[in-house]
């Protein structure tokens, strides 16, 4: 119905828009249906890699059921809301075609039941997110912020990549819901304590903890169905929906509970302060966003079946009223062409519709009675006098609960009902079906929900089951008491009407104090840590290529020194080193002296034809070795290829010496520097060959290649059986590579051809 | 023996390594070919000298025995050819580098190396902006 | 231009057909002495280099076979690329080499895919390392025909 109102004004037609909306609406379908019918947890898995023990795995529980309703029903209000939203907008396709391919994974994410594959579909959500949040990618800040919000989360990603495979390791398994099982009998190895660290690293990137949340209001430079779906509803409660599926089997142990209790409450405070701060709509409901998240992490850090309860039914509400409160703020801004409050005001005339469903939303959120955030604020009460909480959490619960009542005000009612200071935006208007009706429905939802509460009973139920141990039934029951928690509520809501009436004079404050936080805050230094990396590049770059051959020589070959050297030092006492064996005839050794002789004319000579016959002479001496030493195919080899190269190198010298240039560059003979290195080289290598011929000889392959030569190949020369017939395949290579080298070098030699036609011509 | 090959192999790596460090590219150029004989030594001693006669069945035999181990042999001489084939493609090299540079000299090759006045990457010291930009001599 | 040598130039027809005989004659014997494809075709760029230095590379060039030395070469991976194919369609590995024994009457000949290996390596060495050898020599040709004007 909503795909009508806005079509043939460019980008997608209605048909289109049709199609991909039925995209998120069937999976809604399929799961209400599936849940319907079957009993969870539900649990299929392929083979994917066997040799590594991965397979693709996937399981339902309750948890997953209710992340799964969260994905695909405000997947389809987003849907339908971003075909109205960005109606004759020419990247709506590619905006429904990411949309699209981000639910895949997510739905991939909350069903995964092998760590691999949930990384994998992580990564995958990091990354849709990077190009959903850059989506307007000619625009810089869209582009910056799309690269922070990965960086932040890519790297918390890798972290997490860690974290599990650490995991895996240690408890023998990686199929998740086996480690949770396994979990709580294990002792604290210092793996294990690694993992978890790891693993709270990457699940608090992801979900926006202190101190990785500034990442989150940046990434309002989204469009707002990005932002409503991503930044609300689904993507950043990966992080808590993952705590939540570990807690289990990490529930006992402190560093996990108080890791939890401690980042979430720091990130429900700042959040809550810095909602304060901002004017633009978007980014107050982002912090607030922020300060959610912080709540439900501390929720699932909290001991006892209340906490849990509070989690699952947190999780509903939360994307029930702050995805609608985005679609108000994107109608707001689609109407208006703003989103600062200042210049806001009046606007229920104009856009009636919006502000029915901001109200809605605003008393969900604010928690009023009838709505579903009450039962929340009920359920929560109820969790946290339950758990040893310090009174301090409890206080700050009222004060927290306060800001949230004046975010819903200022949401829903400074905009649409006061008129604060000069309202600029008499033209506004309301948006078409598309835009009001999603809003509407989920806030209806919320509603419907808060009046009847036991409709959501048997799904918190099952996700509360999943994310306890036992996984016994959890008695509770969701139901609209009037009891302490209207008390509670009254003080709340007291304080929070007081809040968002002194909105604008603690703005002024506020700001005046983040300033003087933000030089030092996170997202400074985030900046600043940033800039070190082209800066710190750019010194490596200027201290290793110095642009001087040789020093690229040393620094290859110092490097292959202090590598070979650490290898011996650190095996030197078991090391084998060679005892004195037999003095072998003469023949061996004129050899070796001739090839010493050579080496040693060759450091001597500047002359380079003499430097040629010197390094001819090495050549040769090894071909004599190689004939006394039993092998004469090698040393004909050698002759035959000395002979080749002295003739050739000469050749090309005696063309340098028609442009004289025969003579050796004059740079002075003894480099000590170079020498002490050359030294140290040769020391290596030749250490290295000591050590390894002392040790025993495998003559397992030798044996073969004397025994099967003639019964199997026909041959009695070995080596050229070796050659053409038990490792032809190593040999068709080696030629085809001498064949390549003279490939590449062909038009290198063309180049120099057409100069000799200049110079003819000269 | 071991010794004595040992011996040999030490004094042609660190010719070979003196040389590759020269400035004159064409003592680089040996240096490397010093460098790949230096290798099929080392290989070839890692198989082991353990007997002069080549790794040839008699005729009328099957079976080798006491002869020299011949995998190494077959490894060294396909190096050897491939190590020819690098020599000549690095002579190459040094021709087009003659040609088109004007100079044999590994110190004056900075065509590729940042201006005196670049911005992201200037060079590291005043003294390698000696050479001048552009190199006048460039045909 | 080129200096001449006359002697050289006599001689080299007849020797470079004399090399080449021993080329293959190595190549031949490679199976069962020392000897083999790597050997072979150095000695057959043995030739090419002096045909180079009696008549110069071009002519050398021309005297390969094919008339060039990228295509001679490429023939002889083709060739050796080849030999194992025969295995393949009998079922066994790439490269698994086949014999057969043909009796001519008064001898037996053996005939095998390990030859017509072998006989790859001899022509892609030849051909590569002539190529490289030839075209270093005619650096020199180069230089001697616009030396002489400098």
């Amino acid at each position: 119905m909503a795909a009508v109102t806005e079509d043939r004004r460019g980008g997608l037609g209605w048909v289109e828009r049709g199609l991909f909306t039925a995209l998120p609406t069937l999976a809604l379908g399929l799961v209400v249906w599936k849940l319907a019918l079957l009993e969870l947890p539900l649990s299929v898995s392929w083979s994917w890699v066997p040799a590594l023990g991965i397979d693709l795995a996937f399981r339902v529980d309750g948890l997953s059921a209710l992340m799964l309703l969260m994905i695909t029903g405000v997947g389809t209000a987003v849907f339908v809301y971003a075909g109205g939203y960005l109606a004759g907008h020419p990247g709506l396709r590619r905006l429904y075609v990411l949309l699209s391919l981000f639910m895949l994974a997510m739905i991939g994410c909350v069903t995964a039941d092998h760590l691999v594959v949930l990384f994998m579909f992580w990564e995958a959500t990091s990354v849709l997110s990077f190009l959903l949040v850059g989506f307007d990618h000619e625009r810089t800040d869209s582009r910056k912020s799309a690269q922070q919000a990965l960086m932040i989360t890519g790297t918390g990603g890798l972290a997490l990549l860690g974290g599990f495979i650490m995991l895996g390791q240690a408890s023998g398994t990686y199929v998740i819901s086996e480690i949770v099982d396994v979990l709580p009998s294990l002792a604290a190895t210092p793996e294990l304590t690694a993992a978890l660290v790891l693993i709270l690293i990457g699940a608090f990137t992801k979900s926006a903890q202190f101190p990785f949340h500034f990442w989150l209001p940046n990434a309002m430079a989204a469009p707002t169905p990005v932002s409503a779906y991503l930044h609300s509803a689904t993507m950043v409660k990966l992080g808590v929906y993952l705590l939540a599926r570990l807690d289990p089997g990490f529930g006992e142990w402190p560093l996990w509970e108080w890791g939890l209790k401690g980042a979430g409450s720091i990130t429900a405070a700042w959040g809550m302060v810095l909602a304060l701060r901002e004017r633009d709509l978007k980014r107050i409901l982002a912090w607030s966003t922020v300060a959610t998240l912080g709540t439900l992490v501390t929720l699932v850090g909290l001991r006892g079946e209340g906490a849990t309860v509070a989690v699952g039914t947190l999780l509903l509400a939360h994307a029930l009223y702050k995805a609608p409160l985005f679609f108000v703020a994107g109608n707001i801004d689609h109407g208006t062409g703003t989103r600062v409050i200042d210049h806001l005001g009046n606007l229920r005339h104009a856009m009636p519709w919006t502000a029915a469903a901001a109200l809605l939303a605003g008393a969900s959120m604010a928690g009023m009675p009838l709505s579903f955030g009450y039962v929340v604020k009920d359920v929560i009460l109820e969790a946290k006098s339950a758990g040893d909480v310090f009174a301090f959490a409890k206080a700050a619960n009222t004060v927290f609960g306060a800001v949230a009542v004046a975010v819903a005000g200022v949401a829903a009612v400074r905009v649409f009902w006061r008129h604060p200071g000069v309202n600029e935006t008499c033209e506004a208007h309301e948006g078409g079906p598309a835009l009001v009706a999603p809003p509407l429905l989920l806030a209806l939802a919320g509603i419907t929900l808060g009046t009847f509460p036991f409709f959501a009973q048997e799904l918190i139920a099952g996700a509360t089951g999943a994310m306890t141990p036992d996984a016994e039934a959890v008695a509770f029951s969701l139901a609209l008491e009037f009891g302490p928690a209207l008390l509670s509520l009254l003080a709340t809501f007291a304080v929070g009407v007081v809040v968002y009436l002194l909105w604008d004079p603690l703005h002024a404050r506020f700001e005046r104090a983040a300033r003087r936080v933000g030089r030092i805050g996170m997202a400074a230094q985030f900046e600043r840590a940033l800039s070190w990396i082209p800066r710190s590049a750019a010194a490596s770059t200027r201290a290793l290529q110095t642009g001087r051959l040789p020093a690229y020589v040393a620094l290859a070959a110092g490097t292959i020194v202090i590598a070979l050297a650490a290898a011996l030092v650190a095996d030197w006492p078991s090391l084998y080193w060679p005892s004195a064996d037999g003095w072998p005839g003469g023949g061996p050794v004129g050899a070796c002296a001739l090839i010493v002789f050579g080496a040693v004319a060759a450091v001597l000579q500047r002359d380079r034809l003499v430097l040629l016959l010197a390094a001819g002479l090495v050549g040769y001496g090894s071909g004599l070795l190689f004939l006394f030493t039993g092998a004469p195919d090698v040393a004909y080899t050698q002759f035959t290829v000395e002979t080749v190269f002295v003739i050739v190198v000469a050749s090309v010298l005696l063309a340098l010496n028609r442009q004289h240039r025969a003579a050796g560059l004059a740079e002075p003979l003894w480099r000590p520097g170079a020498f002490m290195l050359a030294v140290g080289f040769g020391a290596a290598v030749t250490a290295l060959l000591l050590v390894a011929t002392a040790g025993s000889f495998d003559t397992a392959l030798s044996q073969f290649f004397a025994e099967r030569s003639v019964p199997d190949a026909y041959g009695r020369n070995v080596v050229n059986v070796i050659l053409v017939d038990f490792r032809a395949l190593d040999t068709l290579g080696e030629i085809t590579v001498v064949l390549l080298s003279l490939i590449a070098a062909v038009p290198l030699l063309q180049a120099l051809r057409p100069a000799r036609d200049k110079g003819d011509g000269a | 023996m071991t010794a004595v090959l040992a011996a040999t192999i030490f004094a042609t790596v660190t010719a070979g390594v003196y040389l590759a460090m020269s400035r004159d590219v064409f003592r680089c150029v040996i240096g490397l070919a010093l460098l790949g004989a230096a290798a099929n030594l080392v290989l070839f001693a890692a198989g082991r000298l353990v007997s002069p006669l080549p790794a040839v069945v008699p005729v009328g035999e099957i079976l080798l025995t006491d002869a020299a181990n011949p995998l190494p042999q077959a490894l060294v001489l396909t190096a050897i050819v491939i190590g020819f084939a690098l020599v000549c493609y690095s002579l190459v090299l040094l021709l087009r580098l003659m040609r088109d540079a004007r100079t044999d000299d590994a110190l004056a090759l900075r065509y590729a190396e940042p201006r005196p006045d670049d911005p992201v990457k200037p060079p590291a010291s005043a003294a390698d902006c000696d050479v001048a930009w552009p190199p006048e001599d460039r045909a | 231009m080129r200096s001449r040598v006359i002697i050289l130039e006599a001689a080299a027809g007849p020797l470079y057909l004399l090399i080449l005989a021993a080329s293959v004659w190595v190549l031949l014997r490679g199976h069962n002495e020392p000897g083999g494809g790597f050997i072979g075709g150095l000695i057959a760029v043995s030739a090419s280099i002096l045909w180079a230095v009696a008549r110069g590379s071009d002519a050398a060039r021309q005297r390969l076979p094919l008339r060039d030395p990228l295509i001679l070469g490429a023939t002889g991976v083709l060739l050796a690329a080849l030999s194992g194919v025969p295995a393949l369609l009998l079922g066994d590995a790439y490269l698994t080499h086949l014999w057969a024994t043909l009796p001519l009457g008064f001898t037996d000949l053996k005939v095998s895919t390990v030859l017509l290996f072998d006989l790859g390596v001899y022509l892609c060495v030849w051909g590569a390392l002539a190529g490289y050898a030839l075209a270093l020599l005619a650096v020199d040709d180069e230089a001697a025909a616009s030396g002489g004007e400098r």
